[in-house]
């Protein structure tokens, strides 16, 4: 009884130096997805990359400026509401959607686990 | 080149000094089966044994052991099998040849692990890209749930598999995932991205799911370009997502 369901995936990509309101992005960002009820988020940190403005972000012996990727996966609706809040927390970065079908999994605790 | 899969297993036993035009038949056997290709075959001496002649042949008396047990036995396509028999039915003039259903689970070839020459070989088409969210501390028989699934992968052949560890995020159990202040107390979010075709990934979603208690797959359409080396097993070429 497998159920597949149509969704879609956002993707978001900024440093990790970015800040918003004296806390790092991407926990903001994070924080902001659980007020709004998105069913998941997560990020990844990536080692080295470069993007608008082609400074090049790596792990510095003094600044952290790795690139993040924020992922998350929701109906179109529910990232329609997120998508413009985010729009306006971010600074600069890339805001990327993709259409995937999702299975959720879900198992009652097994005894013994 | 034997593949994985069902095959055919056969087993030849005989006598060491039984002849074959004046040379042994074992290494007769063995010649015939290297000059027709097969992909490998063991002889292998017994320790004692007997035949349908009820004579007892051991090691331990030296008069009983000039006609000790040999063992033959080589694996090899259903197809192939067939094409040798007739010959080996007529060589065997004394013994008994033994042919079986087996399962190849493995095969493994160290000379494919050198560094390959040439250029690299493109492959472009359309694939599915599967993304496979769970917990680090998730856990699938004592082992981390992530290493169980990524060896899974590796056994049913799809090209290849990726392991993230993010740093921080939440799921469909609600709670937060982030490193906890001591080093050893992590319960990162895990993200495994594995690219193949839509029927191989229908194959590993069954097992995968058997093994997850809690979590996310997530599908997606994706165009690949595979790059890869032009030797006979492509099995460890790699794709990411």
């Amino acid at each position: 009884m497998r159920t597949v369901k149509k969704a879609k995936l956002l993707r978001l990509h900024f440093g990790e130096a970015d800040q918003y309101k004296g806390k790092p992005l991407y926990e903001a960002i994070v924080n902001r997805c659980k007020e709004l009820k998105i069913a998941g988020a997560t990020v990844f940190r990536g080692l080295e990359g470069y993007g608008e403005t082609a400074e090049i972000h790596r792990h510095h012996l003094v600044r952290k400026d790795q690139p993040i990727i924020v992922t998350i996966v929701d109906t179109e609706e529910n990232l329609g509401r997120l998508i413009p809040e985010v729009e306006e927390m971010m600074d600069t970065g890339m805001i990327a959607t993709s259409d995937v079908e999702y299975m959720r999994i879900e198992k009652p605790p097994a005894a013994g686990t | 080149m034997l593949q994985k899969g069902t095959a055919k297993k056969v087993t030849i036993f005989l006598n060491e000094d039984t002849q074959h035009h004046f040379g042994s038949l074992c290494d007769s056997i063995l010649t015939f089966l290297l000059h027709k290709e097969v992909s490998g075959a063991t002889a292998t001496r017994a320790i004692a044994g007997f035949g349908a002649h009820q004579v007892m042949h051991t090691t331990k008396i030296e008069l009983l052991s000039e006609h000790l047990p040999i063992r033959i036995e080589f694996i090899e396509s259903a197809e192939k099998v067939d094409e040798l028999m007739p010959t080996l039915y007529d060589m065997v003039t004394d013994g008994v040849i033994e042919v079986q259903d087996t399962n190849v689970v493995k095969v493994a070839n160290k000379d494919n692990l050198s560094p390959p020459k040439g250029p690299h070989m493109e492959m472009r088409g359309t694939a599915r890209l599967m993304r496979i969210y769970m917990g680090e501390s998730d856990k699938w028989q004592g082992e981390p749930l992530y290493e169980a699934i990524v060896k899974r992968l590796r056994l049913m052949d799809i090209a290849g598999a990726t392991v993230y560890r993010g740093i921080l995020g939440y799921g469909v159990k609600g709670h937060t995932h982030k490193s906890g202040h001591l080093l050893f107390s992590q319960d990162l979010p895990i993200m495994i991205s594995v690219v193949d075709s839509e029927e191989k990934l229908a194959r590993a979603v069954n097992e995968i799911e058997s093994m997850m208690q809690d979590g996310i797959i997530v599908f997606s359409d994706v165009d690949v370009i595979r790059l890869i080396h032009s030797r006979p097993a492509a099995e460890s070429s790699h794709a990411n997502g």
